[in-house]
């Protein structure tokens, strides 16, 4: 499949959004999902970082079809070119009319580590199982949601919205989340122990490199390290 | 599919003239923020008030029609305050960074209506941070009653918010008092509430259809595009709300992010006081010697007569008038509506009947600036110039406004001007400039868009009776017949600013995303 890159697999999402509204709030269903998902700005870190083996993802709502520029006439656009005696309403006339979505969706773009065999019902049992209450808030007001109602069924429900698309983000390599955060992590701590090392004898150099290292625990990929979400020190 | 409008997401303002939908009576206040978090955090509990666009129905599952509304919108300065990114800010149009007091020279705000003569609140706005007027909000009600309640609570938001928003008052009331507030409500005649301003003339009837608004869908005839074979369209959504396609088939110009301009809009709001005195007596003067009487002169200045709105073009004299005051008594509201509305300048191409000067020809020229004259043809004969452009409204098109506002004061003395009387007008568009600053300018102004040189247009044209530059407009007359075209001279200042600023309406997730603080263009 494209959107499995080795380890990575590159997840793309679309839900429809049903087409009402919250009475009591005097808001669309969409405009609440947009709403929904922007609180989590104000929260100390995403949902999302209590998802096992995500690397990175992103949701926004897709409001209708984004219009690059007026499209062509097809055949005909080229012959009005080099016959002008074709008159313009007739090459006006046959312009395809602009299109519109039916509804609005709610579009879950994410790349996790899923392995060889890219497990996405693995995945997202996981995301069910650590956030289930934050993805019913937001999955509540898409058509056909109400068949969720445990991992299983979430996992089915996604799959039937999944789009097979390679949008993969880039600033991640193969390996499983706490490998990646754990190298993060040594990177910034080996940063560190540089510059407050520079200009020392070879003698201490070696001693608090020693130091360094039973601190920082390379090998022990679980602590000390990086927490999923950090993205800065 | 066919394009309908989130109007959950837009406020219900930049759809609604509610003037036309039970609301009468209106108070504009005017905000200062003088602390940005909790300016955001005031922003944030007003939204949750703030009118949408919404269909309203009394059904179970609807949204029920509201006693009073709420809508805010934010200048320049006020959303500086609220701390929006300057990746954000610059992607604002610059004649909305500039104000409308710095596009004085380009607007004709002079003499009287310079801004040394503007109300306070104008007069001092853009000078100290203090006296910047920041945020707007437009409270419209059924019943003055309502209104009174309507303004409590948000003197009472304003209390809780106490540090974060200052109400800025300066606004000139009755007597000269010095309002906290703009208060504007329907005229009233005999009792009875009239669509009228205080020169006596109908007003609001010809506002912009654009696509998407259901329930404009059967209004389209003479509101929306003049298009092939008499017939029209509804104008693109994109020339009145930004992140929507315009009619260049482009996105109007808007700031990053989308959501915070997308369904959102600008807004010029103007406070323009009548003269109504000189006016009068202006009227009188010429009156006497107009060919067709006074009233007929002074649906010349407008377009349409004065009592009850119809247009000139249908009813040219007092004959055809008589005529068509039949037909309109005789017809239900949609059958009026057509009548009022649904013309075209075609048959009217030499202005014979609707003077070219006149403020609805200036206003929405419709078909009639895609014009021309054969050298051959008797003088002051125009006809339509075929296949100028792709469409007949081609000229006119990305030139419309759409305007709300009301009346304020009342004339206690028509013998005299100075009396708290006139309108106030606010004309939303997606680009200032290319809307309403070139309506402003070339087509109020100036005329020579209309073949009518330096004429401006009658009553809202900044004439000057300066006896080296006096002021005068040409009312036409069929070419074909024998008589002389009429000559307004010494054209008086009939109306005058009295201030006002351009602001941004935001849409209400955008409303949202800055009282949050997350407005982000990265």
């Amino acid at each position: 499949m494209d959107n499995v890159n080795g380890n990575a697999y590159a997840l793309t999402i679309l839900s429809p959004i049903k087409n009402g509204f919250i009475q009591a709030e005097e808001i669309a269903y969409a405009d609440k999902v947009r709403d929904l998902l922007q609180g989590w700005n104000m929260l100390p870190n995403s949902p999302m970082t209590r998802v096992p083996q995500t690397y990175l993802c992103r949701y926004f709502v897709l409001d209708d079809v984004y219009t690059e520029s007026l499209p062509g006439a097809g055949a005909l656009d080229t012959f009005s070119d080099l016959l002008p005696y074709i008159p313009d309403f007739v090459r006006r006339g046959a312009l395809p009319k602009g299109d519109h979505l039916k509804s609005k969706y709610l579009v879950f773009s994410c790349n996790f580590h899923g392995g060889p065999s890219g497990d996405v019902d693995a995945y997202l049992r996981g995301m069910w199982n650590a956030i289930s209450d934050r993805i019913k808030e937001v999955w509540g007001y898409c058509y056909g949601f109400e068949q969720v109602n445990d991992a299983a069924s979430f996992a089915r429900y996604m799959k039937k919205c999944q789009l097979t698309a390679s949008l993969f983000f880039v600033g991640s390599n193969d390996e499983p989340l706490e490998e990646q955060l754990k190298a993060l992590y040594l990177k910034q701590e080996l940063a560190k122990f540089a510059v407050a090392n520079q200009g020392l004898s070879a003698t201490v150099l070696r001693a608090n490199y020693r130091d360094f290292i039973k601190r920082v625990a390379p090998a022990n990929p679980s602590a000390p390290t990086w927490t999923a979400g950090m993205y800065r020190l | 599919m066919t394009k309908t409008l989130d109007l959950l997401d837009i406020q219900g303002h930049v759809i609604r003239a509610y003037g036309r939908f039970g609301y009468p009576v209106a108070r504009y206040v005017f905000l200062n923020i003088a602390d940005g978090a909790k300016g955001r955090a005031f922003v944030g509990s007003v939204t949750n008030k703030v009118t949408t666009a919404v269909n309203w129905g009394s059904g179970p599952g609807e949204i029920a029609q509201p006693a009073w509304t709420v809508n805010m919108a934010f200048s320049y300065q006020g959303l500086k305050e609220l701390d929006l990114p300057r990746a954000s800010l610059i992607g604002f149009s610059p004649e909305f960074v500039e104000g409308m007091k710095a596009r004085r020279d380009i607007l004709g705000d002079d003499g009287p209506s310079a801004p040394a003569h503007w109300d306070p609140i104008w007069r001092e706005n853009r000078e100290t941070r203090d006296k910047d007027v920041h945020i707007f909000i437009a409270l419209n009600a059924r019943l003055p009653a309502l209104l009174e309640e309507s303004y409590a609570w948000l003197k009472g938001k304003i209390e809780e918010y106490q540090g974060g928003v200052v109400l800025l008052g300066g606004h000139l009331g009755d007597d000269s008092a010095i309002m906290d507030y703009q208060d504007v409500k329907v005229l009233v005649e005999k009792g009875v509430p009239v669509a009228k301003e205080h020169f006596g003339y109908t007003d609001g009837i010809g506002d912009p259809v654009f696509e998407g608004v259901p329930y404009d869908a059967d209004r389209v005839n003479g509101r929306g595009k003049q298009v092939e074979g008499g017939k029209w369209a509804a104008l693109a959504t994109g020339e009145f709300l930004l992140g929507h396609i315009d009619e260049a088939k482009e996105y109007p110009p808007a700031p990053n992010p989308i959501l915070l301009s997308r369904n959102g809009t600008y807004m010029v709001y103007r406070k323009l006081h009548e003269n109504v005195a000189t006016f009068d007596s202006y009227l009188e003067e010429h009156g006497k010697n107009f060919p067709g009487g006074k009233e007929l002169l002074a649906a010349k200045f407008v377009g349409r007569w004065r009592d009850n709105g119809a247009p000139l073009v249908k009813a040219p004299d007092q004959a055809s008038k008589e005529k068509f005051d039949t037909l309109l008594d005789a017809v239900d509201d949609k059958g009026k509506d057509k009548l009022l509305c649904d013309f075209t300048y075609d048959d009217d191409m030499s202005g014979a009947k609707c003077p070219f000067s006149s403020h609805i020809r200036r206003i929405n020229p419709r078909a009639s600036l895609e014009f021309t004259r054969d050298p051959t043809d008797v003088p002051g004969s125009l006809k339509i110039k075929q296949d100028a452009f792709d469409t007949p409204g081609a000229l006119t098109n990305r030139r419309r406004l759409l305007r709300r506002g009301l009346p304020y004061g009342a004339v206690r003395d028509r013998s005299r001007d100075d009396g708290n009387h006139g309108i106030i007008i606010m004309m939303l568009n997606a680009d200032i400039n290319r809307q309403f600053e070139f309506v402003q300018q070339q087509w109020i102004n100036y005329g020579n868009d209309f073949k009518a040189a330096n004429d401006k247009e009658i009553i809202l044209g900044n004439h000057s009776t300066d006896p080296k530059f006096p002021s005068k407009a040409v009312i036409q007359v069929d070419p074909n017949s024998d008589q002389p075209p009429y000559f307004l001279s010494k054209i008086p200042r009939l109306v005058e600013t009295r201030g006002g600023e351009y602001f941004f309406i935001p849409s209400m997730t955008a409303l949202r995303m800055i009282a949050r603080g997350i407005v982000d263009p990265t």
